[in-house]
């Protein structure tokens, strides 16, 4: 901007003037500071979830249940992992309940699986998520998440090699989610399995990735 | 302040904003030259209010009326960001009309001054396009029909036609009509009137302060300055235009109807700043058969566009050079003929609509919505404390019922509750919904229901389980709703009975 004429500033005025001018900037400062965090307050409070406010208030997830379909193919196939896709209703964001379809690797634990399981798998029972029942182990089934525990990749069953692998940066895992190579920083995560009066029922839980402890992100 | 110096170095921002805020004002800092700011001071907080909105607003029939109810009822601070955003536009409108005739009456506008005049008058347009197209945007009652009107008023102009078309992707309003306002009210609207904006300041800076509407050379009146005594007087008239829209925000939060549904009758209420234009579209309605076409061509088209094309060029008219008001009647006079002229059509379309209103709300339960909807948004207790003009207590729940039904049921069972054949069942004569023990009802709403033969047909579809999403306030007032609504004729259900069902 070129430079300009300003009458009004050559004469640098009475003391009175320029203390009053004083005045004036830090008072005009001071407005627009008052404007700004009262409309700081709302506008970035309406970004903040209930999620990091109160952790604890966050709805603990609830069982729903696994298809009989998917179940019984699990059941007939001992020591062998079954991909079972099921729905349940969840509500995302302002849109009324609606079925989410989500899928479980089920395995029916061959006796010998289910004595070692506990030994093989000590990360399931030190981790401090130990609210998370692994009841399942008692009933001879376990409900792994799809959700590869490195980055959050879906990963297969391979059924040549006997393992769970995992397309994305190779992580493998024994047919009782033990890590046997890769970056995952953890073992395969368990759901939470119940029988409700010979319905099978699983909990949806999301928990982070890349982490060696097991913490829950979301339930359902 | 070696900052400030490596930055100025590198910049000139520091010489630049000095730059700005040296300058002269004629005659010294006035109040009087504060509208102009306080007008910027409200698009800057619609634009920073807007910004924030659009971080839970989602444009669709499908998630316009959900995502602002979201806003409302779920987001913190949601209703308080929402209703600073609905009163802005009422703030900015006002503060820009009182802006310019301002700038009217102390002669603002003449030479050297044409263009900076003429760049307002769009800023004006602009603005009001602003507010048409924001209306729209919730899919509230409200919104829909007022926007029919105002698309149904364009399309009847001569090449209104073209506009309606694409306004609304040659259907009716639906979803892309939605999304197009939205283009218009987020992106296009706002980036022509920052540029436009722009160009205002920068128009004024060149030319400096008008000063005071007399015939003197404005160099040899007394100079005030700008920074700080006249930035201070326009922070001051910003906060008192801040602190009114803040209380204005909090205890008259903005209305928000039910969700939009085109088979109910409703009565629009336009924005205020439009109901002179919708008083001249009455007058027009109102006049001889024979001669309604060219009436409705007059109120429609040539009175709007003439005044707007009578401001665009009223620099360019009247070359008066005399800018003291006392050689000045006949633009003084005019000027004060068309405030009272607008003001008058304004009160006499305001008052017709009021009127109109209140004659249906006689026979249907749409002015009802329309009333319980100014409280809805003091949560989901509502329900028994909506009514505020005198309606019964059942009314009120079934006004609250139908915005949980809107909300949370018609996805499925339709905002008719005919549902889909095999899917969801219809609700209308449901002999489960109308039965005269509400107790399996409610059960259903309670705990969900799947593969239950309902009047001999199956359903495909889970009915999900409410208890725990819904408070009981919210599932008796619905129950209520559906037991009375479409023609069903059941007995009313209140929270207390739903302790009384266990699962």
């Amino acid at each position: 901007m070129a430079e300009h004429e300003a009458q009004a500033y050559k004469d640098p005025g009475t003391p009175e003037e320029q203390s009053r001018r004083t005045f004036l900037a830090n008072a005009t400062l001071a407005v627009g500071g008052v404007i700004g965090l009262v409309l700081t307050i709302p506008l970035v409070g309406s970004l903040i979830p209930e999620s990091l406010i109160s952790p604890d208030k966050v709805a603990a997830g609830k069982p729903v249940p696994l298809p009989k379909s998917g179940w019984d193919s699990v059941a007939t196939k001992p020591g062998t992992p079954v991909k079972i896709d099921f729905s349940f209703q969840y509500a995302d964001g302002y849109f009324p309940p609606a079925g989410d379809d989500q899928s479980v690797w089920g395995i029916k634990m061959t006796p010998e699986q289910t004595a070692s399981f506990k030994e093989k798998r000590p990360d399931l029972y030190k981790n401090p998520a130990g609210e998370v029942k692994y009841d399942a182990t008692e009933m001879g089934f376990v409900v792994f998440s799809p959700i590869c525990p490195h980055l959050g990749c879906r990963f297969n069953w391979v059924a040549e090699q006997s393992k769970f692998a995992c397309p994305c940066h190779g992580s493998q895992f024994t047919v009782i989610g033990e890590k046997v190579a890769g970056p995952a920083p953890r073992g395969l995560d368990p759901l939470p399995l119940r029988d409700a009066t010979g319905t099978a029922q699983v909990t949806w839980i999301q928990y982070k990735s890349g982490t060696p402890d097991r913490i829950i992100v979301a339930y359902n | 302040m070696n900052v400030v110096n490596w930055v100025e170095q590198r910049t000139g921002f520091v010489s630049l904003t000095t730059d700005f805020l040296t300058e002269d004002v004629p005659g010294g800092a006035s109040y009087w030259y504060a509208f102009g700011s306080a007008t910027i001071f409200a698009m800057v907080l619609q634009i920073v209010t807007g910004i924030f909105l659009t971080f839970y607003y989602s444009p669709s029939t499908a998630a316009a009326w959900e995502s602002t109810n979201y806003i409302y009822h779920n987001v913190p601070f949601g209703q308080f960001v929402i209703s600073l955003h609905f009163w802005g536009a009422t703030a900015m409108i006002a503060l820009l009309l009182m802006h310019m005739i301002q700038v009217l009456l102390w002669g603002a506008y003449k030479a050297p001054r044409e263009l900076s005049w003429v760049v307002g008058v769009l800023l004006l347009v602009i603005t009001l396009v602003l507010g048409l197209t924001g209306y729209l945007l919730p899919w509230d009652m409200n919104a829909y029909f007022a926007s029919q009107v105002a698309i149904n008023i364009a399309a009847s102009t001569p090449g209104g036609g073209i506009v309606q078309q694409i306004l609304s992707d040659g259907n009716g309003i639906g979803t892309l009509t939605i999304n197009r306002f939205f283009g218009l009210h987020v992106w296009l609207m706002p980036a022509a009137l920052i540029a436009l904006v722009g160009a205002h300041l920068a128009i004024f800076r060149h030319n400096g302060s008008a000063g005071p509407p007399i015939d003197k050379d404005l160099k040899k009146l007394p100079q005030g300055r700008f920074w700080p005594n006249q930035m201070f007087m326009d922070a001051a008239a910003s906060f008192a235009v801040f602190a009114i829209m803040v209380l204005l925000a909090i205890f008259s939060p903005a209305p928000f109807d039910v969700k939009a549904d085109p088979t109910k009758q409703f009565i629009a209420y336009p924005a205020w700043y439009f109901l002179a234009l919708y008083g001249l579209l009455r007058i027009a309605g109102q006049t001889p058969a024979a001669v309604q076409p060219i009436a409705n061509l007059l109120a429609t088209v040539v009175i709007p566009g003439g005044v707007v094309g009578l401001l665009i060029l009223l620099p360019f008219i009247d070359r008066n050079p005399s800018r003291e008001l006392s050689r000045r009647p006949w633009v003084l006079g005019l000027t004060a003929f068309a405030l009272v002229v607008a003001i008058g059509l304004s009160l006499y379309s305001g008052l017709a609509v009021q009127k109109e209103q209140a004659e249906s709300s006689g026979g249907g339960a749409p002015a009802a919505a329309a009333q319980a909807s100014n409280t809805l948004g003091t949560g989901s207790s509502a329900g028994t404390t909506a009514n505020t003009t005198g309606g019964t207590q059942v009314a009120a729940a079934s006004t609250h019922g139908a915005s949980v039904f809107a909300a949370n049921c018609s996805s499925c069972h339709g905002a008719a509750g005919a549902g889909q054949p095999g899917v969801f069942p219809n609700l209308a004569g449901n002999p489960d919904v109308v039965a005269a023990n509400p107790a399996g009802i409610e059960h259903t709403l309670l705990y969900g229901l799947q593969g239950k033969v309902i009047g001999g047909k199956s359903y495909a579809a889970q009915m999900p389980a409410w208890k725990g999403n819904l408070s009981d306030d919210d599932i008796a007032a619905v129950i209520t709703y559906i037991r009375s609504s479409w023609g069903n004729k059941a007995s009313a259900v209140t929270a207390a009975d739903l302790a009384k069902i266990t699962k």
